[in-house]
């Protein structure tokens, strides 16, 4: 990026706004897709309470810790879902040529393609995940301090990035292969499983979901540092790096596959 | 007879058309692989950290197979119709299918079924065998006939409902959010990610009166029997026809209606 970050920021507003002024003339759009997504999320607390209506706890974690684990990764997905929902249509526009109207801006390609659209409902899971964080958070008696707020806001956003870096690199595969969204939808649904404890899977698959599809740095390792402060691995600690550096990665596949790409002819 | 041959030109197309994207197949099965492995290692952990072995009359086998089959036939059913239809309406392509000399729900229907059997061979039968290898636990007999009745007619119900919440999108162009509401519905209620006898009982009833359940569970139940007398297995068809005729008519009586109300962009 040659031109600093405030230029950029400027822009990310102006193209916000305008975003924002076409979705408003699509109200009943907008309130349908934040029921689904307040929906989406009412299920899938409903599905949480009946699990442990039947089990107590699952592996050596309470009731409650799991549910420290729900919100985070609640929080840790918002980024993505908000600011790279253009990812989805993607394929869409590599497919029938539009993608080369983008090729064309003086500023960062990547930058530019993901700002033209900020998916609104994606406030409405955050919101639900904050009030699960908290709940769980008062329930575990955890205490509250400025320092642990800290931790706690520096370990989400670095949890965010390695959702974003896998949403990015998955939809990045369109520049490659036919029907790629089966990439993109398999990397999505994962997150689902992201909520649990990665010690539930035997030493093959920690690694694979650590280091291959890191799904365990989008809840359990970051909130290691919360929630069982006596024995945090050396993982958690270093995962800002680690979460710096997957990002970077897959933002250098996606520039990739764009440079590769030179329009469909028509 | 002529009008079946119409119709299984477009099933044949359809499979050539899956055909040609072979590296999909691949993602889709290896998708489907890491799908089954993750639910594998979650619910064995969830049943260690049980003081008992049966829980709801499920141990962790049942519960297994059951599961990994439910979301094995969700992912070959998932035709994405809703999207298809609500694209097709906001692009107003939906104009072209309307004056082919086919009904719309059929040709629809038709010339999903290719995909469907494509997808019924390369992830439903693959997870099959995987789980009677390790398991052994399914049945190989006359339950396997009754299964494959029982499933085309949930196509046939899924179809239906599919069609209804496609027909919604020329009310309102919100593909995503019908979708999504539709899809987490059937996904909780036809007990494809918690089992249904874990349920509590309040959720339980709601569960037994909609239609998901001859989707998911009618199938698979018939599928676990040890060589099922008629008698065993007809209350069970009986219920899948009944939702199918029911549905087919609603979701037909439904697009009629609201075939008045179009209003197509670009015209």
């Amino acid at each position: 990026m040659s031109r600093g970050l405030s230029f950029y920021l400027r822009i990310y507003v102006k193209i916000l706004v305008q975003d924002l002024k076409s979705k408003m003339s699509y109200r009943a759009d907008f309130i349908i897709s934040m029921v689904g997504m307040i929906l989406t999320n009412v299920v899938g607390f409903v599905s949480f309470k009946i699990m442990f209506s039947n089990f107590s706890s699952i592996n050596g974690w309470s009731y409650n810790e799991m549910l420290f684990l729900y919100g985070f990764s609640l929080i840790a997905i918002t980024p993505m879902q908000c600011m790279l929902d253009n990812n989805w249509s993607l394929r869409m526009n590599v497919y029938n040529g539009d993608f080369i109207k983008y090729c064309f801006r003086p500023i960062n390609l990547f930058f530019y393609y993901e700002s033209e659209v900020f998916d609104a409902k994606g406030l409405g899971q955050f919101g639900f995940g904050i009030a699960t964080l908290v709940y769980a958070w008062n329930k575990l008696g955890l205490p509250v301090t400025f320092f642990s707020i800290i931790k706690t806001v520096i370990f989400a956003i670095t949890a965010s990035l390695f959702m974003m870096a896998m949403q990015n690199a998955a939809a990045a595969t369109c520049f490659w292969i036919d029907r790629s969204f089966y990439v993109l939808d398999l990397t999505f649904r994962l997150r689902e499983y992201a909520k649990y404890p990665v010690t539930i899977f035997n030493p093959v698959f920690r690694f694979l979901f650590t280091f291959l599809f890191p799904i365990a740095f989008i809840a359990y390792y970051p909130s290691l540092v919360i929630l069982r402060p006596d024995k945090v691995p050396m993982l958690s600690w270093i995962s800002p790096v680690i979460g710096v550096l997957w990002f970077y990665m897959s933002y250098r596949i996606w520039m990739r596959g764009a440079r590769k790409y030179n329009g469909t002819g028509s | 007879m002529s009008k079946m041959r119409k119709y299984l030109a477009l099933t044949r197309a359809g499979i050539i058309e899956e055909l040609g994207f072979r590296l999909a197949t691949i993602v889709m099965i290896f998708g489907n692989i890491i799908y089954l492995t993750v639910i594998y290692f979650l619910w064995r952990s969830i049943f260690a950290s049980s003081p008992t072995p049966v829980v709801n009359g499920m141990t962790f086998e049942s519960t297994l197979i059951y599961l990994v089959l439910a979301t094995a036939i969700f992912n070959f059913m998932e035709m994405y119709t809703v999207w298809e239809m609500g694209r097709n309406v906001q692009s107003g392509k939906i104009v072209l299918d309307l004056v082919r000399p086919m009904e719309y729900r059929s040709y629809l229907f038709w010339s999903y079924t290719g995909p469907t059997i494509m997808q019924f061979l390369t992830t439903f039968i693959p997870t099959f065998i995987i789980v009677e290898c390790v398991t052994k636990a399914i049945p190989l007999g006359i339950n396997l006939l009754y299964f494959i009745i029982s499933i085309i007619l949930a196509v046939m119900i899924n179809y239906s409902i599919d069609f209804m919440v496609g027909t919604i999108c020329l009310y309102s162009e919100s593909i995503w959010g019908i979708n999504i509401m539709k899809q987490v519905i059937v996904l909780l209620f036809s007990g494809a990610t918690i089992p249904l006898a874990f349920f509590p009982e309040g959720l339980a009833k709601v569960a037994s009166v909609l239609p998901f359940k001859a989707v998911y569970d009618g199938p698979l139940s018939i599928l676990l029997m040890n060589s099922p007398e008629i008698c065993d297995v007809l209350p069970i068809l009986e219920l899948q026809a009944f939702w199918a005729v029911m549905l087919y008519l609603l979701s037909v009586g439904f697009w009629k209606i609201s075939l008045r109300q179009i209003t197509v962009n670009g015209g």
